[in-house]
């Protein structure tokens, strides 16, 4: 205990600390009048916020398709896949923008099928240095964590309760709307509130794919503390990013527990 | 360990969670050597009990004594008992000697000494073959064996079983019951707490049984004084069925409905209500003493027996007759009778249990 | 609808994993599949810098999993022992370096240990104890959701057979939980091997993980290269893995 708070909670505390510290001495707010004004943050904060968001949705959808696919429709392979999602997970989120570079990439695979088959110039997936592509590889990246609570809550339907339905005269899609998605709401819910905490802290995609005009809270740390060694203002954006999602946090544990009732 | 006298002693314990009495003021002894059964329905508070003498919930008050020596605040693994189980609960990552040496090893008994006691356990329950399997390899009934062999191999004057058969299959459940006898005759010294709702296997293993119902003990006596002369309604229906008919004290017996019936009143005054408790296998068909007529409800042939029941003044009176050359047909009109003697007014009112 | 999975499925999640594999044997891709077959990207990423970063991250990895692994378990253990309440703060507790974002993790950290009284700047260790930090809560989680599925009836048996607390931790408890333990450990290695984020604001010169590297290749262009070091970063990965789930099911069918 006194050495989770020595090694965790002692630290956190020195950033609070020192984010109302600014360079020049002495207890202020300086430091976050200065940071919250600038541009470069409020820029930041939009940026994971939206960012976060979008993928977190897109995350839902698509993984409670494939959950969907794989839970019910009978295949062969679908222990197969389910095992690969599990590896998938334990890989560090990088590997999948390392992956995007060459896939669609300016001179990835994608392009480089179109200038093959169009003889233009160049290809016309630009996006991967915007927002686009930083969202994409999240969106890559986290649906496994919302497609395991799914599949999770998937395997506790009582398949019985869906051939009653069926015998009923349902139809498959009346049949997802009405029992399956109840069933499955409280796994989305903790499944969405977990991905979107993890978008709002996701370092490695956001770096990798060397979107420099992509600037999110967690990159901003960084920038601030290593390259600018501004280290008060690394704080204040620090203190805000945890806030923000220690809070959503929060909501996460709540609505899981509430899943798990 | 107490080399004085084993046996328990409950001195008015009472266990409660959260402010719930599960367990409420029990006083209760059982004797060095002697076989007491703890018999009552789910929630009656029978494996609270064991479990204050295991050592696992703290009463809230009143002391547990094992022997002559006051264990109330004795944590369970100083408290020198076996228990069993179950769930069995045996270690599944250890073989079955490991299992059974288990208890010797904590207590860091010599390896010499270990290995033949664990063999005498484990020749004891008839599981001597099975040393080196792990439990996930033996059936239901093997695991329950290695539980007691486990338990005995301590040496322990005091034994605890918790339901022990109850995850068996009838036939393996009356052969462990003949094992656990034999077992009680071969260790005569050992005192035994057996935790049951079934009442066969009270009457069949106890030396004396105590009902439990609602976190009371309700009665505490031999089998046979239980179901011969119960002391009240509850007892009468859990030791064994009863009809238990609802009366009026008359001057040389009672009267349920038209009926006057010839019972020893023992005492009860005259013009009070009160309950006849009959035991089904002793009701006749036809007529003869106490006759009581009524119109067959339903009749069940079970093989060596019949049972028929009869309404009987608006009330269901069951009758259990060797097998039946030519039964009454339902909605027949016919009359059943029993002895004087076997019949037990109770005071209390129908059902109070 | 299995065509709709595979579009669905393939593109996303299998692709990219197998284009960082052909990306790592390749000199060019410029057009549909990678040309320029070779292996000299692993012969580079299996020496000098980088075979130091590999072990760098081995290194970082075990123990850092070790210690999450001790301390978690020694919490867990601490919080089903407890009272409600308390684990209730314990559970909060040990939840939060999920919550806090790893950056902030390693800025806690370089702040923390960057000033008197503990100046473990620039060492190895503070890599080491960021890595611990971040693990030592999901270690802490699979561990108390296992305890809390144990089934209290062997340890009050082993009670009652007269073992002391210790003896039924060390003999009944811990070898139960074994297979879970080996589970957790598995985790916090596999996090660890990829942990980036807190470690690139931590990492001195002589200890650089394999994450960093694979960075520091891909910022310079060195794409190729890069995929040749993610592919060695997830075959250990992997490896490690599948050694811990070997002894897993070993323990299991014990």
């Amino acid at each position: 205990m006194a050495l989770l708070a020595l090694v965790f909670l002692y630290p956190l505390a020195l950033v609070v600390q020192q984010s109302f510290q600014p360079d020049t001495g002495g207890t202020s707010v300086q430091p976050y009048a200065d940071v919250l004004a600038s541009p470069a943050f409020r820029e930041a904060l939009w940026t994971t916020v939206w960012l976060a968001v979008a993928a977190t949705v897109g995350c839902l959808v698509l993984g409670f398709v494939l959950a969907l696919i794989i839970a019910f429709v009978p295949f062969p392979g679908s222990k197969a896949v389910a095992r690969f999602i599990d590896v998938f997970l334990s890989f560090p989120s990088f590997l999948i923008t390392l992956a995007l570079l060459f896939v669609y990439g300016t001179v990835g695979m994608a392009n480089g099928a179109w200038t093959d088959v169009t003889g233009a110039a160049e290809g016309p997936f630009q996006f991967l240095t915007t927002p686009w592509g930083v969202l994409l590889a999240e969106i890559t990246y986290f649906t496994p964590f919302v497609m395991r609570p799914l599949l999770a809550a998937f395997s506790q339907l009582d398949t019985g309760q869906l051939e009653a339905a069926s015998s009923l005269g349902a139809r498959a899609p009346r049949i997802v709307r009405r029992v399956i998605l109840p069933e499955a709401l409280p796994a989305l819910a903790a499944g969405g509130s977990l991905v979107l905490v993890l978008c709002l802290n996701e370092f490695g995609i956001v770096l990798f794919t060397g979107a420099k005009g992509v600037t999110t809270l967690p990159t901003l740390v960084y920038g601030k503390a290593i390259l600018e060694s501004d280290y008060p203002g690394a704080c204040v954006v620090a203190v805000v990013n945890v806030l923000i999602s220690v809070g959503l946090y929060g909501l996460y544990r709540v609505v899981s527990r509430r899943a798990g009732a | 360990m107490s080399t004085t006298s084993s046996g328990i002693r409950f001195d008015s314990v009472t266990v409660a969670y959260d402010g719930n009495v599960v367990l409420d003021a029990l006083d209760l002894t059982v004797g060095p050597g002697e076989v007491m059964a703890l018999l009552g329905p789910s929630g009656s508070g029978k494996t609270t009990a064991l479990r204050a003498v295991a050592g696992f919930v703290r009463p809230a008050s009143g002391r547990v004594f094992l022997g002559d020596r006051d264990v109330t605040d004795l944590p369970p693994h100083r408290r020198g008992i076996g228990m069993v189980v179950q769930q069995y609960a045996l270690f599944p990552h250890m073989r079955v000697e490991d299992n059974v040496a288990f208890g010797l090893k904590a207590r860091k008994v010599a390896k010499a000494e270990i290995r033949t006691r664990v063999l005498e356990a484990l020749e004891m329950t008839g599981m001597g073959a099975y040393a080196r399997r792990h439990p996930r390899e033996l059936s239901g009934g093997q695991q329950q064996r290695v539980a007691i062999a486990r338990a005995l191999a301590i040496r322990p004057d005091v034994l605890l079983l918790d339901e022990p058969l109850s995850a068996l299959d009838a036939q393996l459940r009356s052969g462990m019951l003949a094992e656990l006898a034999r077992l009680h005759r071969e260790l005569p010294d050992v005192s035994i707490l057996y935790v049951t709702h079934d009442q066969v296997e009270a009457l069949t293993l106890a030396d004396r049984i105590a009902v439990m119902d609602r976190a009371k003990l309700r009665a505490c006596g031999t089998p046979r004084e239980l179901y011969r002369a119960p002391a009240d309604a509850f007892t009468a229906s859990f030791v064994g069925g009863a009809n238990l008919l609802p009366v009026t004290v008359g001057d040389r017996g009672v009267s349920f409905g038209d009926a006057e019936i010839e019972v020893d009143t023992g005492g009860v005054a005259r013009g009070a209500s009160a309950t006849l408790c009959v035991r089904p296998h002793l009701v006749g068909l036809g007529d003869g003493p106490n006759r009581l007529t009524g119109t067959v409800g339903e009749i069940q042939w079970r093989g060596a027996t019949h049972r028929l029941y009869v309404d009987v003044a608006g009330h269901r009176v069951m009758a259990d007759l060797r097998e039946l050359k030519a039964p009454p047909a339902h909605g027949e009109s016919v009359s059943l009778h029993f002895a004087p003697e076997d019949a037990v007014l109770l005071p209390a009112g129908v059902g109070g249990g | 609808m299995w065509t709709v999975f595979f579009l669905l499925f393939v593109p996303l999640f299998a692709l990219p994993l197998l284009v960082v594999l052909g990306a790592s044997f390749a000199t060019h891709w410029s057009s549909v599949l990678p040309s320029g077959f070779t292996t000299g990207h692993y012969e580079a990423a299996t020496r000098g810098e980088a075979l130091q970063a590999l072990t760098t991250s081995l290194v970082t990895a075990v123990s850092a999993s070790l210690v999450a692994l001790a301390a978690g378990t020694w919490a867990a253990l601490a919080a089903a022992a407890l009272g409600k309440r308390y684990r209730k703060v314990l559970d909060a507790l040990f939840v939060l370096p999920v919550a806090v974002p790893s950056v902030v993790v390693g800025l806690a950290t370089l702040v923390a240990f960057s000033q008197p009284p503990m100046l473990l700047n620039g060492t190895r260790w503070i890599v080491i104890i960021a890595h611990a930090v971040l693990v030592t809560a999901f270690a802490y989680q699979s561990v108390s959701a296992a305890i809390t599925r144990l089934d209290p009836a062997y340890a009050q048996a082993a009670a009652s057979l007269g073992a002391s607390p210790a003896y039924v931790l060390w003999r009944v408890r811990l070898p139960l939980l074994l297979p879970s333990l080996t589970a957790a450990a598995g985790l916090c290695f596999a996090l660890s091997m990829g942990e980036l984020s807190a470690t690139m604001m931590l990492y001195p010169p002589d200890w650089t993980p394999l994450p960093v590297l694979i960075y520091a290749a891909t910022d310079r262009g060195a794409l190729f290269t890069g995929s040749a070091l993610a592919v060695v970063l997830m075959a250990a990965t992997l490896l490690v893995l599948l050694a811990v789930s070997r002894i897993r099911t070993r323990a299991s069918y014990r």
